[in-house]
């Protein structure tokens, strides 16, 4: 059965490029949503199923650590896991995300390889 | 390795796996504030530790040219979806010249990307600041990406 995957970025060419990577990557997602900033992000969350969430970090509104903190204090959806998704890879900002619950980073630039890596063990 | 090199790495990278386009670098060169004409420029600036910008600058052909390979649609005019792409370039270019000047990736901030589009104008550069610019070409297009750095005492 197919999955729905959440991809939160400010950028909709990026949201683009990540759905078509996603696609490229053979992985069967059913639907795919997509977010403009953490805090919409939330309200996405609240009001579907979703299976795993892609996030950047550098966003206006709500960042990515922003919305990995809301998103660990609201019991419904504590336990979706989130994988950044950023330019942002630095070890000190990784290390923080991870502490509010993300379970993996991809550098952007990406290949739709690596996508399938990081999120073949989540699924 | 030096900044120039690092810049052709990053945008022969960034180029190849989102874009899937070959770019050949030129030699570098420092840009004497001219003013670019019918182009866009994406810009990221930095802060902290280290402060600068890094800007790509593409005539408007080579942005359409770049973005439609970018979306894998048809793109004819410098629109929204255009500046949103040479503005996530930019993004892209400044994350990995930060994740070789701050690997740890805490002492220096990234600006929201910003792009800039017309006729004429100009991208000064910083007062202090070291810069170098890397032309590049592929197909019959070109762009240049910069990078001003003013280290902090």
């Amino acid at each position: 059965m197919g999955k729905t995957v959440l991809i939160v970025d400010d950028s909709n060419t990026m949201r683009k490029i990540v759905s078509r990577a996603l696609r490229q990557a053979g992985i069967d997602f059913d639907t795919i949503l997509e977010a403009g900033d953490g805090q919409e992000a939330l309200t996405v969350l609240g009001a579907n199923k979703v299976d795993v969430v892609l996030s950047d970090i550098n966003m206006p509104n709500m960042t990515g650590l922003e919305f990995l903190k809301a998103k660990a204090e609201d019991a419904a959806i504590k336990d979706i896991p989130v994988v950044m998704i950023s330019t942002e890879t630095g070890a000190d900002i990784i290390d923080e995300a991870k502490s509010y619950g993300a379970k993996g980073a991809i550098k952007k630039p990406f290949t739709p390889e690596l996508i399938n890596e990081t999120l073949g063990a989540l699924l | 390795m030096d900044h120039a090199q690092h810049i052709i790495e990053s945008t022969q990278e960034i180029f190849s796996s989102m874009i899937m386009l070959d770019v050949t670098p030129g030699e570098p060169f420092k840009r004497n504030n001219e003013a670019l004409t019918n182009s866009i420029s994406g810009i990221i600036g930095m802060a902290g530790a280290t402060k600068g910008l890094l800007a790509i600058h593409l005539p408007e052909k080579s942005a359409l040219a770049v973005t439609t390979a970018f979306l894998g649609m048809d793109v004819d005019s410098i629109d929204e979806d255009v500046r949103d792409a040479v503005g996530e370039l930019a993004n892209m270019l400044g994350g990995s010249l930060k994740a070789v000047l701050d690997p740890n990736g805490s002492e220096i901030q990234l600006s929201m990307p910003s792009a800039i589009h017309g006729e004429e104008y100009s991208v000064d550069c910083l007062a202090g600041a070291k810069t170098i610019t890397v032309p590049f070409q592929f197909d019959d297009h070109s762009f240049t990406v910069e990078l001003q750095l003013r280290q902090e005492d």
